[in-house]
């Protein structure tokens, strides 16, 4: 009892205090800027980060008006700025200056502090998606400001419905972060999943929503990503409707949707927008070229250091010309080229556009040829691990394709030690591995393993809308059907 | 019956059943199979199916009555003590079948593709596969045995190739060899069928589970078709005389394939085979680590390392094919022993105990 005595009596001398030491600390800072300003009645201190304000507004909204000043309870009113308050919490004050706001205050009266919002947006414009580029369809993509990009969203889903959670994750960068989701459609367990997660979170700082992908997937430490990043508003839009849940975050212009599925990995938005037998072919050719891109390396390394009774002769003798003057063993000759192509790709990737090209230029014609002249690698190798990197780079999520480029080592050296068996062995553990990866807690092989007949028309292939009637049940969602199928079916012309 | 989440649909018990079935065995059964019944041998395949499919019935009989797992119908039929040592017998016979068919599997790769691999390490790399599955619990290996009928489905499609040589002519007379003769075939058929015992252990994991008798049936089926199917082109593409020289019919088989691109076609025939064996060890390998964790309470992880740890030494002590064969025979004896005696056995038992039971009950209210 006493103790509760005391504290509340140094919670009330600390007050007055509490602000002053506030004043102090933002003070420090040279770009506080701190100045008085004479009112009518009284001396008036404003004080606010330079950075931060629009001092336009300050100029030509406030200042002014702060003249009329009569008390600081009419502050709100004698301002025409929409988020004025009147604020007696030093963190809450020291917060709300740090989001752009300027403090108001008279010099005699510290009891109430005066806060008007006059923060400036620097934010680039929204431009045309680069990592998912279409050539049909919308050219939007995300930007870095949360607003915009909600706006971007809400525009294409005027409902209600749309519910936007937002926190604040990050002890350092305090990060706005919304979950968006429709009420109704998306099930309640996987948004509880989301939120719990994210406000369970114990990080410094979120500076992009790659971060929040690695912190809240069900495997930390698969290299497979088991939540999507897009920077399409129409992608979020879409899946949305499919009942599941988009992740923004402020400062990064990638959105994560979740719960999602392996095969969702590959397909790309614009398969929506071309008729369904090009999408659905487009989809097996990527899916195709995943399994060439594993596979077709190891094969080679496999078959020509233990299994070359597998080649035909007429195919032998091209194999055989290739490689009879090479001194290298074929895995050190793969590796040797692998590791080329990453090095090629890494190089393009950090270096600016223009010079990449030059490089790529460089890389892939000059070292390709010199290397084969050179006699260090066999020419159809060349070929081969050519054509595995073009297919890696068909994936249309770029994160998945870099999981897919890595995964090629392990099968190559298991393919140097063992043979075809080790390509079967790492097979298996590619499979055992994403049987056991989940996503949100929903199956990650879904609709395969569990088997769902329903979900298997936008998975390997794409099925015509007309016969997308229901939600995926991956989501289990609440409201199953899109739309009435029979109305669907009807034409009315003639 | 267990927590709903951990439970799989009805419908996957097709693909357990055959999954656990098709081993190695169809690489091999044809030349112990004919040796007795030769060209009628087919026959032979239909009722050791026909049978299984009564064990199959029998099972469900019993599990339906009881909605437990055997250690459980075995602890409250026969007390603790003794249902436990009988569930270690079920048990030991379970890690048999994983062992043999790794081991099976293992001289398979030795002679046909590897002859100077190292046994160590393979075996090795095998054992930490299935640990990464069985960790993965019931839903992994189940999915596991999913794709593993699955994605190997398309190798049944290339015994199409010897077709084209066959002389289907080979399996006229029929009915030209004795009861007795057929008898013996049947018992060595049934080899091929076992494991699919383990549904004594996954049954509670299994959604309406009463449903899926249905496709327990339908996947004891497929493996009859598989058989006979791959038996009928053997009978018509080798003679008798040729099939008892032949230890892995199938794979010689395999050698007539020919595409543009590929020889040898046995090679990858061995090489995709390990995505069907796999699920076979994953899942004996499951049922012994259940059935253990659930008599002595222990946790399954360590229970998992020391009968992996046991799977490991056993496969590379055995080295010769004679050690081989006697492990295979050993287990097939109990094998046989266990479903085709112990089984309606205890059908029975349960019968009668729990008839005795009511009557206890009903005379006692």
């Amino acid at each position: 009892m006493r103790i509760w005595r005391n504290k509340r009596k140094t919670d009330r001398s600390d007050e007055d205090h509490s602000f002053q030491v506030l004043l102090q600390r933002l003070t420090e800072s040279d770009e506080f800027t701190q100045f008085t300003y004479a009112s009518r009645s009284s001396t008036l201190c404003i004080g606010y980060y330079t950075s931060l304000v629009d001092t336009e507004i300050l100029h030509r909204d406030i200042l002014p008006y702060l003249k009329e000043l009569e008390i600081m309870n009419a502050l709100p009113n004698v301002l025409p700025i929409e988020e004025v308050s009147l604020e007696k919490d030093a963190t809450k004050i020291q917060e709300q200056l740090l989001r752009g706001f300027i403090l108001i205050f008279d010099i005699n009266n510290l009891n109430q502090m005066g806060l008007a919002k006059a923060s400036v947006e620097r934010t680039r414009q929204v431009t045309i998606p680069e990592v998912e580029f279409s050539v049909v369809g919308p050219k939007e993509a995300f930007v870095e400001a949360l607003d915009t990009n909600i706006n971007l969203v809400r525009k294409r889903l005027p409902l209600a419905d749309l519910v936007i959670k937002e926190m604040q994750i990050g002890n350092l960068s305090k990060t706005r972060v919304s979950v968006l989701y429709i009420d109704g459609i998306a099930n309640q367990e996987n948004v509880n999943t989301v939120v719990q997660r994210l406000s369970e979170l114990q990080v410094d700082q979120i500076n992009d929503s790659s971060y929040l992908t690695q912190l809240i997937q069900d495997n930390q430490n698969s290299p497979f990503p088991q939540l999507i990043d897009t920077e399409r508003p129409d992608r979020i839009a879409s899946v949305l409707g499919d009942g599941k849940i988009a992740i923004l975050v402020d400062g990064a212009p990638h959105g994560l949707i979740g719960p999602t599925t392996f095969f969702e990995f590959f397909s790309a938005f614009e398969d929506y927008f071309l008729n369904w037998t090009v999408a659905s072919f487009f989809r097996l050719v990527r899916f195709f070229a995943v399994f060439f891109s594993i596979l077709i390396t190891p094969i080679y390394v496999a078959v020509l250091t233990y299994h070359y009774e597998l080649i035909p002769k007429d195919m032998l003798s091209t194999l055989v010309t290739s490689r009879s003057a090479i001194p290298l063993p074929p895995i050190m000759e793969a590796v040797v080229l692998e590791l080329t192509i990453e090095l090629l790709r890494e190089a393009g990737a950090r270096l600016p556009t223009k010079v990449g090209q030059t490089i790529g230029i460089v890389g892939g014609i000059v070292i390709g040829t010199a290397s084969v002249e050179a006699g260090l690698t066999s020419n159809v190798l060349l070929i081969i691990v050519a054509l595995g990197a073009l297919a890696s780079f068909t994936t249309p999520v770029y994160q998945m394709g870099n999981t897919i480029r890595l995964i090629r080592f392990p099968f190559l050296l298991m393919a140097h030690y063992i043979g075809l068996l080790g390509v079967a062995v790492s097979f298996c553990f590619l499979l055992i591995h994403l049987l056991r990866l989940s996503s949100l807690g929903r199956p990650f092989l879904e609709p395969f393993y569990p088997l769902r007949v329903q979900d298997l028309k936008d998975s390997l292939i794409r099925l015509p809308f007309s016969m997308q009637t229901k939600r995926p049940i991956q989501e289990q969602t609440e409201d199953t059907m899109r739309f009435n199928p029979m109305k669907a079916k009807e034409k009315d012309d003639i | 019956m267990e927590k709903k989440e951990l439970q799989v649909s009805p419908f996957l018990v097709f693909f357990i059943i055959h999954a656990v079935q098709v081993g190695v065995g169809v690489l091999g059964f044809q030349r112990v199979i004919m040796k007795s019944a030769g060209n009628d041998a087919w026959m032979v395949v239909i009722a050791a199916g026909m049978l299984v499919s009564f064990i199959i019935w029998l099972m469900y009989v019993l599990l339906n009555r009881h909605q437990k797992d055997i250690v459980q119908i075995h602890k409250e039929l026969f007390g603790k003590w003794v249902g436990g040592v009988i569930s270690l017998i079920w048990i030991i016979y379970w890690l048999l079948i994983g062992i043999v068919t790794l081991r099976n599997y293992l001289e398979i790769v030795e002679v046909w593709m590897f002859p100077t691999i190292n046994m160590y390490m393979f075996t090795l790399i095998f054992t930490i596969l299935v640990y990464y599955c069985v960790t993965g619990g019931f839903r992994v290996v189940t999915g596991l045995s999913f794709l593993g009928v699955c994605i190997p489905f398309y190798l049944f499609f290339t015994f199409f190739f010897p077709v084209e040589f066959a002389h289907f002519r080979n399996l006229l007379p029929i009915w030209n060899h004795s009861i007795k003769d057929l008898t013996i075939s049947i018992k060595d058929m049934i080899l091929g069928f076992l494991g699919f015992s383990t549904l004594l252990m996954y049954y509670p994991y299994i959604k309406h589970p009463k449903k899926s008798q249905k496709w327990a049936q339908l996947g004891n089926l497929l493996t009859v078709v598989i058989y006979l199917f791959i038996l009928i082109i053997t009978i018509g593409f080798f003679s008798e005389g040729q099939v008892s020289k032949q230890i892995w019919a199938t794979l010689s088989l395999w050698k007539i394939v020919e595409m543009p691109f590929v020889e040898r076609f046995e090679y990858i025939g061995i090489t995709s085979w390990v995505l069907i064996i796999l699920p076979n060890i994953c899942f004996s390998v499951w049922a012994a680590t259940k059935g253990i964790q659930k008599i002595f309470n222990l946790k399954p992880k360590k229970v998992l390392l020391v009968l992996l740890s046991i799977l490991f030494c056993t496969s590379v002590a055995i080295q010769s094919r004679g050690e081989i064969a006697l492990l295979s025979k050993i287990m097939s004896l109990i094998g046989l022993c266990l479903v085709f005696v112990y089984i309606p056995l205890l059908t029975l038992i349960s019968f009668f105990i729990s008839k005795m039971r009511r009557g206890k009950l009903e005379k006692s209210s």
